[in-house]
C-alpha cells in the first residue's frame, strides 16, 4: 500500500512540526525517515495512522486520506510503534500484548509465529513485558504492532536501546515483512545499521522536506552530502569507508565494500 | 581510594530470576572514563543503577558482596548524577519551562538561586539548547527531552556522572558534538556510561567493561577490549568488520590486528585496500 502526503502541515498549539510536507513511497518499500531532532520525524509518523490529523494538507494510505476516517480504522492500515515502549506497552503478560494489536483489528494473527521466532521471545510469553529488559521490551512493542499484518507497519526510533543481537533480529523481521510486500516507515538515527534496508529516504529538517526519494539517488546526486549535513543526518560511516576505500560509489554493508574493493 | 569499589557483588531482581550481576570486583576511580558495552541483559543497567545506589534498598537476601563509596568531599558537588536508561522517567513534568527543570536537580542541592541560575545557563549552552529553554518539558521531542535530562544532570557538577545509553535518541550531528563534550567533561568529572556505539566508546572511554551474563568479559582499553572475541557481545566499527569480512572470505591471508579496530578508519581501509 503506498503512503503519501500533500501538503501536509501540522502544528503543536504555536509550535509548527511540519510545513508543507509533500512526498509519495510506493506500496513495498522500506523508507527511513531521517532528521535532526525536533525536526518532525514522529510527528510525520503519528500522521500515518490517524492518531493525528493534518491541519491542512492530506495523508493518504494507497487510496484512503486519513481525513475522514477515524483512527480505529486507520488501524487496519497502518500499525505504529512508538518511540518509548513504555508509552505502548500495558498488559499482563508478552502473549496477551502481542495479541492485543491483533483481536482489536480482528487480524489472523498468521504473523505472530514468525515474529514471535524472528525475535526469540518465546520464553518471554508469560513474562510481565515491565520486568523485561528495555531493549526486549522495545522487541515486544514493535512485535505488538507488527503482528497486526498491516499493509503499512510504522517503527519509531526502533534500534534506539538495542544490542547488536536485538538489532539482528530487527534486520530479520525487517527482511521477513518486506517479502510479504508489506510498505515500512522507519523514524531513525542509526543509519549505520538501517540503510542497508532502506529503499526509500525522507529527510526533515525543521519540519520541511530536505530530500524525498530512492536512498541511491541522495548517495549519487552532487549535493547529497551538504543536504545530509544540513539535516544534521552527518554524512553515513558506510559512506564514508567506502570513500576511503578507494571506491568510486558508495556500498552500504561491509560485504559489498569488500566485493567492490576486489573488484578494482 | 577509588569513588565506587564493587566488591563481589551480586543482584539478583527475583527468586526465579538468574543474577543480574554476579560477584562483580570493580573499582570506578576519580576522573576515571569506564564505558560498559554488553547484549542487553549482560547486566550494563543494574550495573550503572547499582552504582547509582538506587538498588540499595533493595532486599539483602537477593544481594551478595558489597559496593564501597568513598565519602563526598567538601565543596558545593554532589556525589553523583543519572541519566536512565529510560529518561523519560526522570522529567518532573511540574515546571513549566526547560530551564526550570534543569535547575530542578540544582535546587534539591540547595544551591544558592545565582549559583544555580549560572549552572543552568552553563548546561543549556553546553548542550546546545538555549532554542528550547523557555519551551515547557511536555513539548518536546524525545531526544530534545533526552537532551534536556542531560543538561540537568550537567548542572549538578557531580564527582560520577552516570549515563545509560545517553544519545540513544540523538541525531548524528547532535551525537557527535556531545562525543565532544563527553570528551570535555572528563577532565572534571569520572564517567561511567553504558552503551554498545563503538564510535563513542573509542572516543570517550579510557576503559572498556563488556559485561556477559552479569559477569565481567573483557576489562581493557577499548582500542584492545573490542575485538574479534568481544564481538559476539557489542557491535564492532564498520571498518572493522570490512577487515573481518575481507578475512572471512579468505581475500587477505594475514590478520590485520591494528589498526584495524582503531578510531582512524581512513588509516584502516587504506591498510585493507594495500593488503587486497
Amino acid at each position: 500500500m503506498s503512503v503519501k502526503y500533500e501538503n501536509v502541515f501540522f502544528a503543536y498549539g504555536s509550535t509548527e512540526a511540519l510545513k508543507n510536507v509533500s512526498c509519495e513511497f510506493n506500496s513495498g518499500r522500506t523508507v527511513l525517515v531521517v532528521g535532526q531532532n525536533g525536526s518532525g520525524k514522529s510527528t510525520f509518523l503519528r500522521l500515518m495512522n490517524g492518531i493525528l490529523k493534518p491541519s491542512r494538507g492530506e495523508v493518504h494510505l494507497g487510496d484512503t486520506s486519513t481525513k475522514d476516517r477515524k483512527t480505529s480504522e486507520l488501524a487496519r492500515l497502518c500499525a505504529l510503534s512508538f518511540q518509548n515502549p513504555d508509552d505502548q506497552l500495558f498488559a499482563q503478560d508478552v502473549e496477551k500484548e502481542l495479541r492485543f494489536g491483533i483481536d482489536n483489528i480482528g487480524a489472523d494473527g498468521s504473523l505472530l509465529d514468525p515474529i514471535v521466532e524472528a525475535f526469540h521471545l518465546g520464553e518471554h510469553l508469560k513474562s510481565n513485558p515491565y520486568s523485561l529488559t528495555y531493549a526486549l521490551r522495545r522487541l515486544v512493542a514493535i512485535a505488538g504492532s507488527a503482528a497486526m499484518d498491516t499493509p503499512v507497519l510504522a517503527l519509531d526510533e526502533p534500534t534506539a536501546g538495542l544490542s547488536i543481537r536485538e538489532k539482528k533480529f530487527l534486520g530479520n523481521l525487517i527482511s521477513l515483512l518486506k517479502n510479504r510486500g508489506k510498505t515500512i516507515v522507519i523514524v531513525t538515527h542509526d543509519l549505520n545499521f538501517l540503510l542497508p534496508y532502506a529503499d526509500d529516504l525522507l529527510m526533515l529538517s525543521l519540519g520541511e522536506v530536505q530530500f524525498s526519494g530512492r536512498r541511491d539517488d541522495l548517495f549519487t546526486r552532487n549535493d547529497g552530502r551538504d543536504l545530509m549535513k544540513r539535516s544534521a543526518v552527518g554524512y553515513p560511516i558506510c559512506a564514508r569507508i567506502s570513500s576511503a576505500a578507494g571506491l568510486n560509489k558508495v556500498c552500504f554493508d561491509a560485504g559489498a565494500i569488500v566485493e567492490e574493493m576486489t573488484k578494482k | 581510594m577509588a569513588l565506587i569499589s564493587f566488591k563481589n557483588f551480586s543482584l539478583s531482581y527475583s527468586d526465579d530470576s538468574p543474577p543480574a550481576l554476579r560477584g562483580l570486583n570493580l573499582d570506578i576511580n576519580e576522573l576515571e572514563s569506564l564505558v560498559v558495552s554488553g547484549l542487553s541483559g549482560s547486566g550494563k543497567s543494574t550495573f550503572c543503577l547499582a552504582a547509582a545506589g538506587l538498588l540499595e534498598t533493595y532486599p539483602a537476601a537477593r544481594q551478595g558482596g558489597t559496593i564501597l563509596r568513598r565519602s563526598r568531599g567538601e565543596g558545593t558537588g554532589s556525589g553523583m548524577a543519572v541519566v536512565l536508561q529510560n529518561f523519560y522517567a526522570q522529567i518532573t513534568y511540574l515546571r513549566s519551562s526547560v530551564f526550570e527543570e534543569i535547575a530542578f536537580p540544582c535546587e534539591n542541592l540547595g544551591l544558592p538561586r545565582e549559583e544555580t541560575r549560572r549552572r543552568v545557563e552553563e548546561a543549556i549552552e553546553k548542550i546546545r539548547i538555549g532554542h528550547l529553554a523557555q519551551r515547557n518539558p511536555l513539548e518536546l521531542s524525545g531526544g530534545e527531552k533526552q537532551k534536556v535530562v542531560l543538561a540537568a544532570a550537567l548542572a549538578v557538577k557531580p564527582e560520577l556522572l552516570i549515563l545509560d545509553e545517553p544519545l540513544s535518541q540523538l541525531d548524528p550531528e547532535t551525537t557527535a558534538y556531545l562525543a565532544d563534550v563527553l570528551l570535555e567533561l572528563k577532565k572534571e568529572m569520572a564517567l561511567l556510561i553504558a552503551e554498545n556505539d563503538p564510535y563513542l566508546t573509542l572516543k570517550v572511554a579510557d576503559r572498556l567493561v563488556v559485561l556477559s551474563g552479569g559477569m565481567i568479559a573483557a576489562d581493557g582499553r577499548p582500542d584492545v577490549a573490542i575485538n574479534r572475541s568481544t564481538s559476539e557481545y557489542l557491535d564492532l566499527p564498520a571498518w572493522a568488520i570490512c577487515v573481518d569480512e575481507a578475512t572471512r572470505r579468505g581475500i587477505i591471508r594475514e590478520e590485520i590486528r591494528s589498526p584495524a579496530y582503531e578510531l582512524d578508519y581512513r588509516r584502516a581501509m587504506r591498510r585493507l585496500r594495500d593488503r587486497i
